[in-house]
């Protein structure tokens, strides 16, 4: 019973994983900030599950986006698996302490764990891929937290009320 | 007694849990170690990822796809007046060219057969259309419809009617995966067709142009100076078409290839002879 209401309640976000992976896989030539916006989407909706969410399945979770990410836009295994499940072991040492914040709080290190991580992803591509690090690139994913982090904040509290 | 049972049943030990875990990040460890090898099990999540989840990203993301080329269609319906006039003009100076190349290419066969020379044509193995492309974010690469059933192989070279477009780097039985000369990672032999000049190139990074990343001897090809694939890396064919120096600096310079690589439908893949 708790393990079905459990997955009630976070299927609405693993539909949204579904969705901005995918669309953020997909170049679309003439809008590549749609590509942009759903991979800052995909990294939200991560956190947001892994804060409020968390379950051990998310391992495995975390597992199979890390690989496909990694292979859809790098070729190789590497910076996006490392991340995400960083993220997770992160999550759970910090956990007691995350869970006396207020709201306000949270929302701020929500923002920030959402910023370091786009920063430290492409500094894992530098070291692992061999990418250069582009600035346009982090500055172009940074303006879209700061655009899109209230609405999608707004809708996901909204899905699970 | 029954729900009791129920739910002790869904729970798994916590002894059980930390296994799982350890076990995801060990393998996760492993498969970032050797994701650039050529292992049987990163071939096979290379395969699983490009024929079963290619085609599912693919429908979720059909709205916003479908959306894109509305786009496109409406911006090509409103330039068509204007196109049709550089067209028209573009034509009559083709037309020029296509009668002195007709005079160069009888002129060339007569030389050839004098000299006794052998053609190094390419050997046409497939023309593909492309599937998907991941060259927004971070790395520039392109999927095909074709792949090792088809005869395509690792390292073949992609080219399209402008010239060279990249390089295969990985296949699976439908499915071929092409790196873009745009991209940082890949390196190009090239040579000035005025001078003879030998460079390396590489992707700026901006998906748009290369640099170069070492000149032999220093010697700075001019600008606007055309290059080509010089065939020493063995891993291009020779004489295939890449670009066009735009800026020169002191140690290194600027290229602009033929390609537009933002519309590209169909790639040809070759080899040499």
């Amino acid at each position: 019973m708790e393990f079905s209401k459990f997955l009630k309640s976070s299927s609405k976000l693993n539909i949204i994983l579904i969705v901005s992976f995918s669309i953020s896989v997909n170049s679309f030539i003439l809008f590549p900030n749609i590509n942009n916006s759903f991979y800052v989407l995909f990294h939200l909706t991560l956190i947001y599950i892994i804060f409020y969410y968390y379950h051990y399945y998310l391992y495995f979770v975390a597992l199979i986006y890390g690989i496909l990410f990694d292979i859809f836009l790098l070729n190789s295994i590497g910076a996006h698996l490392i991340i995400f499940l960083s993220l997770l072991i992160l999550f759970i040492l910090l956990r007691k302490y995350l869970i006396r914040l207020s709201s306000n709080q949270i929302i701020f290190i929500y923002f920030i764990s959402l910023i370091v991580i786009l920063l430290i992803e492409q500094f894992l591509v530098i070291l692992i891929h061999n990418y250069k690090f582009n600035m346009s690139s982090f500055l172009n994913f940074f303006l879209i937290s700061l655009i899109i982090f209230i609405p999608t904040v707004f809708l996901l509290t909204k899905l699970d009320k | 007694m029954a729900p009791k049972f129920q739910i002790k049943a869904f729970q798994i030990s916590r002894l059980v849990k930390n296994f799982i875990i350890f076990s995801i990040v060990t393998l996760s460890f492993l498969l970032v170690f050797f994701s650039k090898s050529d292992l049987y099990l990163i071939h096979g999540i290379k395969n699983i990822s490009s024929s079963v989840i290619i085609p599912i990203t693919k429908v979720i993301s059909a709205p916003i796809n479908t959306f894109s080329n509305f786009v496109d269609e409406y911006n090509q319906f409103r330039s068509l007046k204007f196109e049709n006039k550089i067209l028209q003009e573009e034509i009559i100076r083709l037309k020029k060219w296509q009668t002195l190349a007709i005079q160069n290419s009888r002129e060339n066969n007569v030389l050839k057969k004098l000299l006794n020379a052998t053609d190094n044509n390419l050997i046409l193995i497939k023309t593909a259309s492309l599937i998907n492309r991941n060259d927004t974010i971070y790395s520039k690469l392109i999927n095909l419809n074709a792949g090792y059933e088809d005869k395509i192989k690792k390292n073949m070279s992609a080219i399209n009617e402008r010239g060279l477009v990249g390089k295969v780097i990985d296949t699976t039985s439908n499915n071929s995966r092409v790196i873009l000369l745009t991209d940082p990672n890949l390196s190009i032999s090239v040579k000035s067709i005025s001078d003879g000049i030998f460079s390396l190139l590489t992707g700026k990074g901006d998906g748009k142009h290369l640099v170069s990343s070492f000149v032999k001897e220093n010697k700075m090809p001019r600008l606007g100076d055309i290059l080509v694939t010089s065939g020493t890396a063995q891993i291009f064919p020779v004489d295939l078409l890449v670009g066009k120096v735009i800026k020169v600096e002191k140690n290194r310079f600027f290229v602009l290839p033929f390609v537009d690589f933002e519309n590209i439908d169909y790639v040809q893949i070759v080899t040499s002879k």
